[in-house]
């Protein structure tokens, strides 16, 4: 299996909820979330979960790995959107989105849980509380994409790497799948290049960069943040974009 | 697919390419040789106003099939200031 296992040994799903509602979340709702009956499902690598134009009759959770939100263009050039790790629902929308407007594909091999739409009506109807978790989600799911529209079209390649690198280990912590500084990065120089906009030979470039300042080390497909505050500086990095809920609380 | 790989140059730094691309063809792998160097302009400038950036594909056999550079160059002219 590519991802760690979650410490408290708690559903990635829960735990995500919990990273982000404002409210802490009561045991009634905690096990109404673990009661949603869910289809789990495992994929291979670069395989497509939902394609853009599907029109989903349920939402997924991602269970376990990593996966992406991308669009490609007329040429074939893919940009990806954003990256999606345990707990995340990366179609959330579609609850009220009725056709896709973008791709979300596996980027490791993942395992997910499909939970009808009805379901989760059925949900919320019972705890208007998890509406507000829920709708918090899909909002910081916009703020991560408007930073990373002003990541990419506005930084050099070095400060979009390390900014990339910093959100995935503050998002993977949340859900505690960040142990001693190291965590997964199963993409490829090829698949980072589609996220940052640059090409894979600058990929390797720009890496080879952030190695030698010593900020993080890449081996075996896992990253280790070697300089955590200069890792943050290069990237101009300030979470509060991502709303976890240990910030925005205070 | 066969690989290739693309070492670059910005002047401050070699980079030889130790992963290599799976591409189609020697077609491709130059197109991504010459993709690469906008990149890499865009992350150095403006910094000075001479500066040549340059991409190389060496093949499976590690033969250089193919060299490409960018050149920048900035002059000032009468009426502007020299630095």
């Amino acid at each position: 299996m590519m991802a760690l296992p979650d410490r408290s040994g708690r559903h990635p799903f829960v735990r995500k909820v919990e990273s982000i509602a404002l409210t802490p979340i009561t045991r009634d709702e905690r096990a109404a979330l673990l009661a949603l009956p869910m289809q789990v499902a495992q994929f291979d690598a670069a395989q497509d979960i939902v394609r853009e134009g599907d029109r989903p009759s349920r939402c997924f959770a991602l269970l376990e790995g990593f996966a992406c939100a991308s669009k490609t263009s007329q040429a074939g050039k893919r940009q990806v959107m954003a990256y999606y790790v345990a707990g995340d629902i990366p179609d959330l929308q579609s609850l009220h989105l009725r056709v896709l407007d973008n791709s979300v594909s596996t980027v490791s091999p993942c395992r997910v849980g499909f939970v009808q739409h009805e379901a989760l009506r059925t949900l919320f109807r019972a705890h208007p509380g998890l509406v507000e978790a829920f709708w918090r989600s899909t909002l910081i799911d916009a703020a991560v994409v408007r930073e990373g529209m002003l990541n990419i079209g506005r930084r050099e390649a070095y400060a979009r790497m390390a900014h990339l690198f910093c959100e995935l280990v503050t998002r993977l912590d949340a859900v505690g799948l960040v142990l001693d500084r190291t965590c997964e990065l199963p993409m490829t120089q090829s698949e980072l290049a589609d996220a940052l906009g640059i090409t894979p030979v600058h990929v390797n470039r720009t890496l080879r960069d952030l190695k030698a300042a010593e900020l993080v080390t890449l081996s075996g497909r896992r990253l280790s943040v070697l300089d955590w505050d200069g890792l943050k500086t290069a990237a101009e990095f300030d979470p509060a974009y991502l709303h976890l809920a240990r910030f925005d609380r205070a | 697919m066969p690989i290739y790989f693309i070492d670059t140059n910005n002047d401050d730094t070699f980079v030889e390419d130790d992963q290599g691309q799976d591409l189609p063809d020697a077609e491709a792998a130059r197109e991504a040789a010459l993709a690469a160097l906008p990149d890499m302009a865009r992350d150095k400038l403006p910094d000075g106003d001479h500066r040549t950036f340059c991409a190389s594909v060496r093949d499976q056999t590690g033969v250089v099939i193919y060299e490409a550079s960018l050149t920048l160059v900035g002059t000032w002219k009468a009426g502007g200031s020299a630095p």
